[in-house]
């Protein structure tokens, strides 16, 4: 800790030494903690099909998250790495075997070659999907089915041109997901178009192809918030991932909507209405979940409440009732605080 | 040992009433940064000169011209809002604002003033972006929850303003060719001493 709190300071000084030769940003120092309660209503810890939030009747830690960032002249790092069941055993990969470890959830360098034009190398949170491993970037605080299916970062080399705030496009080449070392080469090729057609809208149409989960395969991702008027925004994300080989596990397609509407400056409320569906491979048929998730939002400075109900439901029963019997729903609150600083 | 008690509490007094510092607000009831200074030796024409060369080169990262006639400037800008202390932090937001300026012979008067804030947050990058196009009035009165928070945002907002005045009447009171001269480095002959 000690040498960790030395390398902040040497790093802020040498800030302040090369403030009078280049523009330089103040060294960043950001990040979350998070802890939760959550209740199983069939009073079975094995209810949780999604990422996280996993224990049941308890009083569990989430992560603490720190992240470091620095820019001088058009170079620029970002370092972050989180500690805790979320950010260790419960993300991939975790940075040592044994799950006491550490996650890193961003490493990587970036370069302005201009106002339009730049390039990132290392390892970031992955550019599909809507929902993320940190709790504080989440409006809900469980995760959803294509979250949790889906790639949580990427370590590659992206190139970004920024044509105008409206549109932009990303290209890169990537390492297979969730892996620090490449184990297939670089053999994931990946783009982004973003596009932002009124103000409030922001749409995302990506695609990543190659090395993933369950071999090689592509996904297809639409990932796109509105803010409708000032209290009510609408988020959806779609997706479908297709592995190569048909007869492999782990085929998917689903798609999430988000509406959340502000009931007060320090209160929103928030519904998750997800379908996602496996899809069949060889012998096993497809299955398919719907989930309803409600959540609400109360702020007060970096800290944010997150009461929540969720409700999910698969009529091939992979659900427990308390008995031990299987079921077709399950059912879950929680209460998460969340501190972001 | 007195005296370097004296010293401290003086400064932080100091501090202290720095911080009381806050906007005033206008005929609508909406915060405004304003000021009048006096320039007895530049001319009208000269001071729109230099204003224009604020706003369009000097400042144009963070300022946008939006008209301007013989007499006045009008453009819109941005103030940055930070959570920083000596050299460690990160931005928490951005106040975007109206500038108006006016210009006779002899002096000139400016305001900065609809401030509307924009909450950042920490995107899936580490990156911090603006989580939301919805602006909030800075004189607007939030709850209880998050009433000091706010006004840590007015208060950082109204220190962001008035430095943005001292930038502004320095650049107007100082000639814009000896600015753009570049300032040659300094040479130090050891032959001679």
């Amino acid at each position: 800790m000690k040498k960790f709190f030395t390398a902040i300071f040497a790093m802020a000084s040498t800030s302040c030494a090369l403030a009078q030769e280049t523009p330089t940003s103040p060294l960043e120092i950001s990040g979350s903690v998070d802890t939760y309660f959550k209740y199983d209503f069939a009073n079975n810890p094995l209810n949780s099909k999604t990422s996280f939030v996993t224990d049941h009747n308890s009083i569990s830690l989430g992560m603490i998250d720190i992240a470091l960032k620095k820019k001088t002249g058009k170079a620029s790092f970002v370092g972050e790495l989180s500690f805790g069941p979320r950010g260790q055993s419960q993300s991939i990969p975790d940075a040592a075997s044994g799950g006491s470890s550490f996650h890193i959830q961003n490493l990587y360098v970036n370069y302005d070659f201009s106002d339009q034009f730049s390039m990132t190398a290392g390892y970031m949170g992955t550019f599909i999907g809507y929902e993320v491993i940190s709790p504080a970037a989440n409006f809900n605080y469980s995760t959803s089915y294509l979250f949790t299916n889906g790639p949580f970062q990427n370590a590659g080399i992206k190139a970004t041109y920024k044509f105008s705030d409206k549109v932009s496009l990303m290209a890169g080449l990537f390492n297979d997901w969730n892996v620090y070392s490449a184990t297939r080469g670089v053999s994931a090729v990946g783009g982004q178009l973003m596009v932002a057609p009124v103000e409030g809208w922001t749409a995302y149409i990506n695609v990543l192809s190659g090395a993933g989960f369950g071999g090689y395969g592509t996904i297809e991702d639409l990932t796109t918030s509105y803010q409708i008027t000032d209290k009510f925004k609408l988020g959806l994300n779609a997706a479908n991932y297709d592995i190569n080989d048909d007869t492999v596990p782990g085929s998917y397609i689903g798609a999430a909507l988000y509406p959340q509407y502000a009931v007060a400056d320090a209160v929103t409320l928030g519904l998750r209405g997800e379908y996602f569906q496996y899809k069949e491979a060889g012998a096993i048929p497809k299955t398919s979940f719907t989930a309803v998730t409600l959540t609400a939002n109360i702020k007060s400075g970096g800290l944010t409440f997150i009461p929540e109900v969720r409700l999910d439901h698969n009529g091939d029963k992979p659900f427990f009732k308390e008995n031990g019997m299987s079921a077709p729903n399950a059912g879950q609150f929680s209460l998460a605080a969340v501190y972001a600083f | 040992m007195k005296y370097i008690f004296f010293i401290i509490l003086s400064t932080l007094s100091i501090n202290l009433f720095a911080q009381q510092k806050q906007f005033s607000k206008d005929d609508n009831g909406k915060f405004i940064y304003y000021k009048v200074v006096d320039s007895q030796t530049v001319s009208k024409a000269t001071l729109q000169k230099r204003a224009l060369n604020f706003v369009n080169d000097f400042y144009k990262k963070q300022m946008k011209l939006a008209s301007q006639t013989d007499s006045s400037v009008v453009a819109s800008g941005k103030l940055i809002i930070d959570k920083t202390v000596l050299v460690i932090g990160h931005p928490s937001g951005e106040v975007n604002y109206n500038f108006t300026l006016e210009t006779r012979d002899g002096k000139y008067r400016y305001w900065l003033t609809d401030f509307e804030f924009i909450p950042y947050k920490r995107d899936r990058y580490g990156n911090f972006t603006a989580s939301t196009t919805v602006a909030t009035p800075l004189e607007k009165e939030r709850s209880k929850l998050n009433a000091g928070e706010w006004k840590a945002i007015q208060q950082s907002a109204y220190d962001k303003a008035a430095k943005f005045g001292q930038a502004f009447e320095k650049y107007l009171a100082t000639d814009i060719a000896v600015k753009s001269q570049p300032k040659a480095p300094q040479v130090i002959s050891t032959k001679k001493w």
